[in-house]
């Protein structure tokens, strides 16, 4: 399986406090293609930062992060807005759909953004929309929808444009135990029928019982990088 | 493109309370400054054509040499020429009204007075001006009549009653005596102690022979009906005139003191108006920036997810017009209401101020101005305040951080 995200002596030091926050201290981990990999660890322990940094939305104080071989730390931020639209997907912990455009919509956006034909783009947004089980509410709005609900049109839509990988923020936080489990079903099934490699920052215990590969960081470093075989 | 415009149109019907506030501020924002400005704007033309009436006109056809040398020398000849001019731009003239006048001594018994002697058509006199309205004693003369009709104060100062006869001397046409002697038929008041002083008036063939200037004006005065118009139609008169003998002067040119008043006014005005922008540019500043840090989340959210920083301000740009465009448009509306309302059912001023204005000759009333540029210029002053206020959020956008502003 080829690498999809390498980090190389990947630090970030908070300095727009009082004092130097050391959040992420040499990180060297390799992704693979279609892995499963739960980042764990106490608040504070750096994970939404990692997440923020091999996303390209923060960049690292030292080290660089490669993606597919390309080095995402030295690019220019209009040079990442594109990256990030055509390479990576992101889930977060609250929802965060357009509120104003309905499931369908929200579902096809990133594929909108990136100019992808009308047909196809419509044809995969009902697929995915299918796949986590809500093809009867393509066309209501978030505010109609459960939390749990707006979560799988999340995945959808970080799913539909088919990304080399998908970031997720402690995707089910929000959630209650069905519905979190509900989540990670369809997360499990997409991970595995699309190939696509999920990495989640969680202390869900769910997730992490879930997830084939648990990274567990402290103080910003990584402590244990651990393998599971999982059904 | 089309989904910035939907996203841009759907965000203004999310919040509909959000939106309505923010539409209500740019409205109200219209409808005080059209309400205002149509006032000063009305003063202010009310003010002109009040002056404009009691003094030179809008316009006045003259021999070239008069303006720099007010003699009966260069009075003109009132001939076919000039009524021809006239008669050519008729549809622009609502009326015209002649004069002849000149500087002459006034005697009675032993006691003379320098005098302004006016020769006028009683009838068009009082279609410009309402001047037989300020008689206090007598008549104002009427077709055929050959007296004269004299300020209240030159009355007072010569001692001169109605029946009296009152000698004038001066200097006629082309160096000829004038000389006349005339009854007093009617006094007559004036607010001006100027004019109170100095006015004899004479029906009009009756001052073109005591001046020995037969079928001669110092002045046509041309009344039009807008004033908008004057600059053109002077230019129109002055084509079909020889511009060797004739000149036509507008009440700017007539006139340059009061329109550097009226300059220094308009000077106020504008300050006053700047101030007003500044107001109402903070009511709409402060309820944008409210609007704005609602949503610094969701719009981190957007970065997040691939929309670019661009795309984002064009949405807040979009929103900002669509908001401006309707604030302005329902402010327009309402404000017409309002200045229509008050133009055609002015504001009475009655005591001190009300009685000083019927004194000047002007109607002591409130005007408003219904000129469709008021409401055209505020509208799109008002609309560019909304859109330079609006650049706030998209400047926001471009320095927005993403990570923090998505987990506020």
């Amino acid at each position: 399986m080829k690498t999809v995200i390498k980090t190389n002596g990947l630090s970030k030091t908070y300095t727009n406090t009082a004092v130097p926050v050391k959040a992420l201290k040499n990180i060297n981990l390799e992704f693979r293609e279609g892995e499963f990999t739960a980042i764990v660890g106490p608040s504070g322990s750096g994970k939404t930062t990692f997440l923020n940094v091999i996303g390209g939305l923060d960049k690292p104080t030292e080290g660089s992060v490669a993606i597919d071989d390309v080095d995402i730390s030295s690019m220019k931020e209009s040079q990442l807005f594109d990256f990030r639209l055509n390479h990576i997907g992101f889930v977060f912990q609250a929802y965060n759909l357009i509120p104003v455009l309905t499931a369908m919509e929200n579902t096809s956006f990133i594929m909108l953004l990136q100019k992808r034909p009308k047909k196809e783009m419509e044809e995969r947004a009902r697929e995915m929309l299918e796949q986590v089980g809500l093809s009867d509410k393509m066309n209501v709005r978030p505010s109609q929808l459960s939390g749990g609900q707006q979560q799988r049109v999340a995945v959808a839509r970080a799913l539909a444009s088919k990304p080399d990988f998908v970031l997720a923020d402690e995707p089910t936080a929000n959630l209650d135990t069905e519905s979190a489990f509900n989540l990670l079903d369809i997360m499990a099934r997409l991970n595995k029928e699309e190939n696509i490699t999920l990495i989640f920052s969680t202390h869900d215990q769910r997730v992490i019982e879930r997830a084939r590969r648990v990274i567990t960081l402290v103080d910003g470093e990584v402590s244990k990088d651990e393998q599971f075989e999982r059904d | 493109m089309k989904i910035l415009l939907i996203l841009a149109w759907r965000n203004l019907w999310r919040k509909k309370r959000r939106t309505f506030i923010t539409i209500s501020s740019v409205l109200f924002a219209t409808v005080l400054a059209i309400t205002l400005m149509s006032m000063l704007s009305g003063m202010q033309e009310q003010m002109v054509s009040s002056i404009v009436r009691n003094t030179t006109g809008y316009l006045q056809i003259q021999d070239v040499m008069y303006h720099d040398e007010p003699s009966m020398d260069h009075a003109l000849e009132y001939g076919d020429e000039v009524k021809k001019a006239v008669e050519q731009h008729r549809d622009y003239i609502e009326y015209t009204v002649p004069r002849i006048q000149g500087f002459s001594l006034a005697a009675k018994d032993m006691g003379s007075r320098g005098v302004m002697v006016k020769g006028i058509d009683p009838e068009m006199e009082d279609r410009m001006n309402g001047l037989s309205s300020n008689m206090v004693k007598g008549d104002m003369f009427g077709d055929g009549d050959e007296f004269a009709v004299i300020a209240e104060g030159l009355a007072g100062l010569l001692e001169t009653e109605i029946g009296d006869s009152l000698v004038l001397l001066g200097q006629g046409f082309q160096g000829m005596t004038a000389v006349g002697t005339y009854r007093i038929g009617g006094i007559i008041s004036f607010p001006v102690p100027e004019q109170n002083n100095t006015m004899v008036y004479l029906p009009l063939d009756q001052a073109q022979y005591f001046f020995a200037a037969p079928d001669r004006l110092t002045g046509l005065i041309i009344m039009v009906a807008e004033e908008e118009i004057v600059p053109e139609l002077a230019e129109k008169l002055q084509e079909e005139l020889d511009k060797e003998w004739y000149t036509v002067r507008t009440w700017e040119e007539l006139m340059p003191d009061m329109l550097e008043a009226f300059k220094a006014r308009e000077a106020q005005v504008a300050i006053f108006a700047w101030v007003l922008y500044i107001v109402v540019g903070f009511g709409i500043f402060g309820t944008i920036m409210t609007m704005l840090f609602e949503r610094l989340r969701e719009f981190g959210i957007l970065l997040s997810i691939g929309l670019k920083r661009m795309q984002l301000a064009a949405i807040c740009l979009i929103e900002t017009i669509l908001i401006g465009f309707a604030g302005v448009l329902a402010g327009v509306a309402a404000g017409f209401a309002i200045v229509y309302n008050l133009y055609i059912n002015p504001v009475r001023l009655s005591g001190e101020l009300g009685e000083v204005m019927l004194d000047m000759g002007i109607e002591p009333v409130i005007s408003f101005s219904i000129a469709p540029g008021v409401f055209l210029y505020q509208g799109l002053v008002i609309f560019v305040l909304a859109l330079i206020i609006g650049l706030y959020p998209v400047r926001k956008v471009f320095r927005l951080d993403m990570v923090s502003s998505s987990r506020k």
